[in-house]
């Protein structure tokens, strides 16, 4: 027992002396998971905030073009200027391709004139169906996009842009409709009256009981980002194993009266306190620190022996995986080049970077081979959806087992390297 | 109690990957107390052959017995009887040199007090005191190996592997480390030693073996070998075995 605790003295006073790393397993997955919060509950902010420079071509000069731009204006997520009469679309084209303007529209000529037009024959027909029918023409309006424009900002711009354009298509059709049955009927007849959305979405998060838990930027971010933190200490862990072996330390204790399993748990307690600290930290972070920026504050949902649970078995499978590099691993160089580019893709994989929903089918079935995704969705299932131990069962399970493997591997390793 | 500290019968060690023997039906007997040196060109099969009795390598074919143990079955009971001081500064060198010492000390199992008194009795005996408290990174190289035999003579071995333990240091470093080494040896510590350096090897040890190519060349004093094959010395000698 004295020998496992001296060894576990040994590799804190190592990680101790090495301020730099240590700061850095820290500090990195702090400031990575209070940026990315940040960042993802500013954007609609931002869009908001920030608005987009629009250029209006309005060609038409009628109801159809100052509805449209009423009805832009309404959104209050554009700073609109007005095209002068003169300008041609490939004008405003050319300013929107140079990032003058971030979006611009050209409403064409005669757009309310041919819609009214179109319309009214259409009605007409309906109630005088003589002759071929008439069908109303439609009326196309062009949208120029600035190239630079991040695709993802934009598609919500656009959503708004056509959700506000369908309500003017109605606004002009009801109008026509009633101004032509004015015309035709013998009786007075007043204009429809509608309410603004007739249909209304409540949005709600599904839910299988009465928790508090909301989902935001924070209750998606401090798992995702946990998790990634966690399995990045496979860089210094792999490293660490690799110096000790260079410098010939590792040599000297292998002719020691010391079982390898020793060195093992050694490296294993060791690197699982800084784990569990870091889990912790971050965890404390988003429920203290994060709230002072703006943001939701974290809930730790309803079990707290599963989030204990879910943080020792992923940073088990950490543990064991840069165990694992660290053997196999010839230099400090390619361990660390080699444990941080396998985290990433294993963190892409896990659904870190980008959900696993928006993958293709097949890409999905291989996210789910990725440690960082048991984990992150044993973590969603008690911070998202508020379940218990039983729902976190399989991914620790699974979890667990890959870190056997891992030190299972290690073990093997190290004998074949004697026999060799 | 078995008279020889070591015994190496037709022992074979070739790695995966290459066709030639590192070592190649070795035999070899050390006596208890005796100073060994094991020497030969780079690529002879020395480090391979210290490495197997250490139990950092297995081997193909043979019998290898440390102080009466197979060093594949019992090395358990081995290992708490030798002591290993590699070429490598087998140190921490983000540590002091106490703290490596402490650490090293605590792994062999000694008792805080015993271990304290040792270390203070060898940092006394190759003159390393004032540097106890300093980082190994930040030593000399000559302070570097004394603190590196140190680590290995902690738990006071029979048995002591030194693989070039005075290379490339100041002459001050070396003459306190050979006039260590030979304390031990009197005191009855059996020593083997590896070195290139031949004026040293014929000074220090009682018997000499010169390895080439993973064979055994030649064993015995240093006197003997050179009057046997007519050398002026034994860097003559090597020189005419080697070719």
């Amino acid at each position: 027992m004295r020998k496992l605790l001296t060894l576990i003295q040994k590799d804190f006073l190592l990680l101790i002396r090495d301020k730099a790393g240590l700061a850095l397993l820290y500090l990195m997955p702090i400031a990575l998971v209070a940026l990315m919060a940040y960042l993802q509950n500013d954007t609609f902010k931002a869009i908001l905030d920030n608005k987009m420079a629009l250029v209006v071509l309005d060609q038409d000069r009628d109801s159809v073009g100052s509805t449209i731009v009423s009805s832009l204006k309404q959104t209050e997520l554009f700073n609109i200027s007005y095209a002068t009469a003169n300008t041609t679309p490939q004008e405003v084209e050319t300013d929107v391709a140079k990032g003058k303007y971030q979006l611009g529209i050209v409403i064409p000529a005669k757009t309310t004139e041919n819609l009214r037009k179109g319309i009214g024959e259409s009605v007409q027909y309906t109630f005088q169906p003589e002759g071929e029918p008439t069908v109303a023409q439609t009326a196309r309006l062009t949208i120029f996009v600035d190239p630079t424009t991040k695709n993802s900002f934009l598609a919500s711009l656009t959503s708004t842009m056509r959700e506000r354009l369908a309500t003017v298509q109605t606004q002009i059709l009801l109008k026509e409709v009633s101004q032509q049955i004015q015309a035709m009927s013998p009786m007075p007849i007043g204009d429809v009256v509608l309410p603004e959305k007739l249909i209304e979405l409540d949005e709600r998060t599904a839910r299988m009981d009465s928790s508090r838990l909301i989902p935001n930027a924070v209750q998606h971010n401090i798992p995702a980002w946990g998790m990634f933190a966690v399995f990045f200490i496979v860089v210094s862990l792999a490293s660490n194993i690799i110096r000790e072996r260079e410098e010939g330390s590792y040599l000297r204790l292998r002719t020691m009266p010391l079982p390898y399993s020793f060195y093992l748990i050694s490296k294993v307690i060791v690197y699982l306190c800084i784990c569990l600290t870091q889990i912790a930290l971050m965890g404390l972070m988003g429920r203290f620190v994060l709230p002072l920026l703006g943001l939701p504050a974290l809930h730790f949902g309803n079990s707290h022996l599963g989030l204990l649970l879910v943080s020792l078995s992923a940073s088990l499978a950490a543990i064991g995986y840069g165990t694992a590099i660290g053997q196999v691993a010839r230099t400090a160089q390619q361990a660390s080049i080699f444990g941080s580019i396998s985290v990433v893709i294993l963190s892409a994989l896990g659904g870190i970077w980008i959900p696993m929903f928006v993958m293709p089918h097949t890409m999905q079935l291989v996210c789910r081979l990725s440690p960082l995704n048991w984990g992150l969705t044993a973590y969603y299932n008690l911070l998202l959806r508020g379940d218990g131990i039983a729902s976190i069962v399989p991914q620790c399970a699974a979890l667990l087992t890959f870190a056997t493997i891992c030190f299972a591997f290690a073990v093997w390793h190290e004998r074949v390297k004697v026999r060799e | 109690m078995p008279m020889s500290a070591i015994k190496i019968e037709h022992l074979y060690k070739t790695y995966r990957g290459t066709d030639r023997p590192a070592v190649d039906d070795l035999c070899l007997t050390i006596g208890k107390g005796e100073f060994f040196g094991l020497l030969g060109a780079n690529g002879a099969g020395k480090t391979t052959t210290i490495s197997i009795l250490c139990g950092l390598r297995h081997y193909a074919q043979g019998k290898v017995e440390v102080e009466g143990y197979d060093v594949v079955t019992q090395m358990e009971k081995i290992r708490p009887l030798i002591g290993v001081v590699p070429q490598e500064y087998a140190l921490y060198p983000e540590l002091t040199a106490a703290e490596n010492l402490k650490i090293f000390g605590g792994l062999y199992g000694i008792e805080k007090t015993d271990l304290k008194a040792r270390i203070e009795e060898l940092a006394n005996r190759l003159e390393v005191e004032p540097e106890m408290d300093r980082r190994i990174a930040h030593l000399s190289g000559g302070q570097k190996r004394r603190f590196n035999l140190m680590a290995g003579l902690l738990h006071r071995p029979q048995i002591l592997f030194l693989d070039e333990p005075t290379v490339g240091i100041d002459v001050k470093s070396q003459q306190t480390i050979i006039d260590y080494l030979q304390q031990l040896h009197q005191g009855g510590t059996t020593i083997i030693y590896t070195s290139h350096l031949m004026a040293e090897a014929e000074n220090l040890c009682t018997r000499i073996g010169f390895m080439n190519q993973g064979k055994l060349l030649a064993t015995g004093s240093p006197q003997e070998l050179i009057a046997q094959n007519q050398s002026e010395s034994l860097h003559d000698l090597c020189l005419t075995l080697i070719s």
